[in-house]
């Protein structure tokens, strides 16, 4: 028997049927000349810069640029087209397709009521400039793109994982990352608190969610047939009550007789 | 002892030999005031912090890669435990992103209803924000009251969908359910009695000598600073920016209700803690709007879109062919257009966004969430700088930071 | 969830050996049980709710304690994920004897919706749990019974005795 090929790299979920004459629609781009603000935004980066594609989607416009350009770029939105607040930036993983990661920095300009998108490429080991200087915004925001996707930032002051602990390894949004993590991530907690070697006793971690077996009283209880845990199944009831019924001594039995019960909300 | 385990003590950040009289604090993840697992490490001169260093992550349970593996509509109730003190408003977020995405209209009285939802979870979130903070301050009275209120929320917004806290009370494409019976009157009777609570409250806080002198100038935001750390939402505001999304940018029936946008030029927490209030009240003016326009729309809650949503319950039911379109969407999911879109809505926190990236898959190429909390905790390394130690948690908590926002 | 028990008063034991009064002791204890306020994600709001006017944790005999050394019960409400569990579990190490944990919510249970790189699959990995709380957040009133089966586990208990590894719903 041949094992089926699996995808190396992109372990991420997939369809289990697409059909093969299905052509997915595309949303429209426009030219950027159908908006007036827009247009003369990007005739003063054209003038500076080198612009590889421009077009407006659902209303934001995209800039693509060289990513060698990126702090200037990003200045000149800022100091003359006043694009005022980075509000994301983060990047896409396109590794598997063409070896590079997509960035995108969402700008937003309070005074002009716009919102632009200024995307670039840069290949897996290449390093992007921090626009830290120009937005300060930026300062996480990269920190997590580095954390989630490896992404190399040069000078920015302080380069650590930021969601991840320190000692995690690979990271975790490439594509290549399996959603429930690979070996050193599934056995992170029980390696960092107990040791190694405490792996066989505890165990894997139970993954299926969906995985019942009736016998089993570690994991399952059945209601109204609880037994201690890892007892064998009994079908005798068992009695639920929260209070003894003895009682406690000056603890008040509560009875559901006594309780008052109002129709309505004061 | 128990040696079972083999942690050693934590004391990567600190240094018991230093020259100047600097000492460090390590400050959570797990303190009472922290909202949530915030870890500060705090560097301090004295009583005065002289560097902060944030630590997050704590929280961290790979909601971008969930997203990644989900269908659509099934990523919907994961985005209620991002800011879990107000549900609703980030399943609108992803509801109204991913309809952006496929170019969707949706009905007036699902807009209605959403928008009600909105601002009930807008006063809900801001009575939290009020309850807990005061908490940290050490004003105990406000918290029991504030939650009080609280719970009223809370009621309408179970009754309208059966859950307090993770509420996907929308679905893409329009509402699940049309307002239960009655439930215009308890609003009514919510909002009225409202406004007098908020009286109280301020009564209790307005004039309070403790209460002021733990906010007034302490965490001034100047509107710089305020824009080059990507602040939003009452962070923002409380700058002397008035940039409120749903008015600047208006999305669903935000352009046909009046209200205004409070703003405080103080730049202090008294002033964001007025600017709340306010929001509170704008809120209620919102939703004494609302109710009339409820009784005018007609009744269709979900938007007819076969390519994409399934068709209503009874004819899945009845007729053949929806239940069919109705077995592809569960099981298969919607698939999109190709492109990208970056929709933002304004959450009680600020501006909450998702980009999502479509290659014409049932499940997102790249989802990223955009949460106000995340720039607001960034931007806690510049603010608490030159703060006292005991204001600290005073700023953490007028900050209105959410962890599983932050975090995701 | 883990099958494994680890027997954590193997180590140290009980400073004390009660017998006789074994019954007034765990009936004080039973009415002052104490939890640590330790909120890990969305279910600690409801923990808070349980706190706060409407449900009134405090006639329970439970008032919240900031410190672990004031605290007999600790709540896991929320999320636990991986770069949290090394301070989960020294705060469990913390809490002085005898002591509980109610793990309140799918994800402190099994890891819950969240089956991901980054969440702790079920709390009972790290520390050994007392009560599983279903729920995703459960309501305040199951904290209460929570709470209240928590109280007739410990009057049930010896005071001496050895802490059995056991589990309820």
């Amino acid at each position: 028997m041949m094992r089926p090929y699996s995808e190396k790299e992109n372990v991420q979920k997939k369809p289990y049927y697409s059909d093969r004459f299905w052509v997915a629609p595309q949303i429209p781009k426009e030219p950027v000349e159908s908006d007036a603000i827009f247009a003369s935004d990007l005739d003063v980066l054209k003038a500076k810069f080198e612009i590889k594609e421009a077009y407006i989607q659902r209303g934001q416009m995209v800039v693509y640029i060289n990513p060698a350009d990126n702090v200037d770029v990003l200045m000149c939105l800022r100091d003359e087209l006043s694009y005022n607040f980075l509000s994301e930036h983060s990047a896409i993983d396109w590794l598997a397709k063409s070896g590079e990661f997509e960035i995108f920095y969402q700008m937003l300009s309070t005074c002009k009521h716009k919102r632009l998108r200024i995307k670039c490429f840069i290949k897996e080991k290449e390093t992007l400039k921090s626009v830290i200087d120009v937005y300060k915004s930026a300062n996480w925001a990269e920190r997590e793109m580095y954390d989630m996707f490896g992404v190399i930032i040069s000078g920015h002051p302080y380069m650590k994982r930021i969601l991840m602990p320190d000692d995690w390894y690979d990271h975790p949004l490439r594509k290549t990352y399996p959603l429930q993590g690979d070996e050193a991530a599934q056995w992170y907690e029980i390696d960092k608190i107990f040791g190694k070697e405490y792996r066989d006793i505890i165990g894997p971690e139970e993954r299926d969610g969906a995985r019942i077996d009736v016998d089993d009283t570690y994991r399952f209880a059945h209601i109204n047939h609880e037994v201690p845990f890892g007892a064998p199944r009994s079908l005798e009831k068992t009695v639920t009550e929260y209070q003894e019924e003895g009682g406690v001594f000056i603890v008040k039995k509560l009875k559901k007789e006594d309780a008052k019960i109002l129709k309505e909300r004061p | 002892m128990q040696k079972v385990n083999r942690l050693k003590p934590f004391f990567e950040n600190l240094e018991f030999e230093r020259e100047d009289n600097h000492m460090i604090v390590n400050f959570g993840p797990q303190h009472p005031s922290s909202h949530g697992q915030l870890r500060l490490i705090l560097e301090l001169d004295g009583e005065k912090v002289s560097k902060a260093t944030p630590d997050v992550g704590y929280l961290h349970r790979g909601m971008e890669k969930m997203a990644e593996n989900m269908i659509y509509n099934e990523f919907l109730p994961t985005t209620d435990r991002m800011d879990y003190i107000a549900a609703s408003s980030n399943n609108y977020g992803f509801a109204l992103a991913v309809e952006k995405l496929i170019g969707l209209e949706v009905p007036r009285r699902a807009k209605v209803i959403r928008m009600m939802l909105l601002e009930i979870n807008r006063i809900s979130s801001h009575l939290f924000w009020l309850a807990t903070h005061a908490l940290d301050v050490g004003a105990m009275t406000i918290f029991l009251y504030a939650f009080r209120e609280r719970e009223y929320t809370l009621d309408l917004i179970e009754d309208y969908c059966g859950a307090r806290l993770t509420h996907s009370s929308v679905r893409i494409g329009g509402v699940p359910l049309d307002l239960p019976k009655g439930w215009i009157e308890s609003l009514n009777k919510f909002i009225n009695h409202l406004p007098i609570d908020i009286g109280d409250y301020e009564g209790l806080l307005d004039q309070n000598r403790i209460w002021k002198m733990r906010l007034e100038d302490v965490g001034v935001i100047t509107p710089e600073q305020a824009q080059s750390w990507g602040c939003s939402g009452p962070m923002l505001r409380g700058s002397g920016i008035a940039w409120d999304i749903r008015k600047e940018e208006p999305y669903e029936l935000y352009d046909e209700v009046e209200f205004d946008v409070p703003v405080s030029t103080t730049c202090d927490s008294y002033g964001r803690y007025k600017l709340h209030m306010e929001e509170m009240r704008q809120s209620i003016r919102i939703l004494k709007q609302l109710i009339p326009m409820y009784y005018e729309t007609s009744p269709e809650i979900m938007a007819h879109a076969p390519q994409y949503l399934s068709a209503p319950k009874e004819q899945i039911m009845t007729q053949n062919y929806a239940l069919m379109q109705h077995f592809v969407l569960v099981t298969q999911g919607m698939r999109p257009p190709v492109g990208e879109v970056y929709v933002v809505t304004e959450s009680p926190k600020g501006e909450l966004g998702f980009y999502i990236n479509s290659q014409g898959d049932p499940y997102p190429y790249r989802l990223k969430l955009r949460t106000p909390s995340f720039f607001h905790t960034g931007f806690l390394q510049e603010l608490l700088v030159g703060e006292y130690l005991a204001d600290v948690v005073a700023i953490i908590g007028n900050a209105n930071i959410v962890f599983g926002e932050i975090d995701r | 969830m883990a099958q494994h028990k680890i027997n954590y008063l193997q180590e140290a034991g009980l400073p004390v050996a009660l017998t006789t009064v074994d019954k007034l002791v765990q009936w004080g204890r039973s009415n002052s049980v104490w939890p640590l306020t330790y909120g890990l994600a969305c279910c600690a709001i409801e923990m808070m709710a349980t706190g706060a006017s409407r449900y009134d944790f405090d006639r329970f005999g439970t008032i919240f304690r900031a410190s672990p050394r004031q605290a007999d019960v600790i709540v896991i409400a929320g999320t636990l994920t991986k770069k949290h569990s090394p301070f989960m579990r020294r705060l469990y190490d913390q809490l002085a004897e005898p002591k509980w944990v109610i793990s309140m919510g799918s994800c402190a249970n099994t890891g819950g919706m969240f089956n991901t790189y980054a969440t702790v699959q079920g709390a009972d990995r790290i520390v050994p749990v007392d009560i599983y709380l279903p729920g995703c957040a459960p309501r305040p009133e199951t904290l209460q019974y929570a709470l209240m089966l928590l109280q007739k586990k410990i009057r049930t208990e010896k005071a001496s005795k050895k802490l059995q590894p056991k589990r309820l719903v």
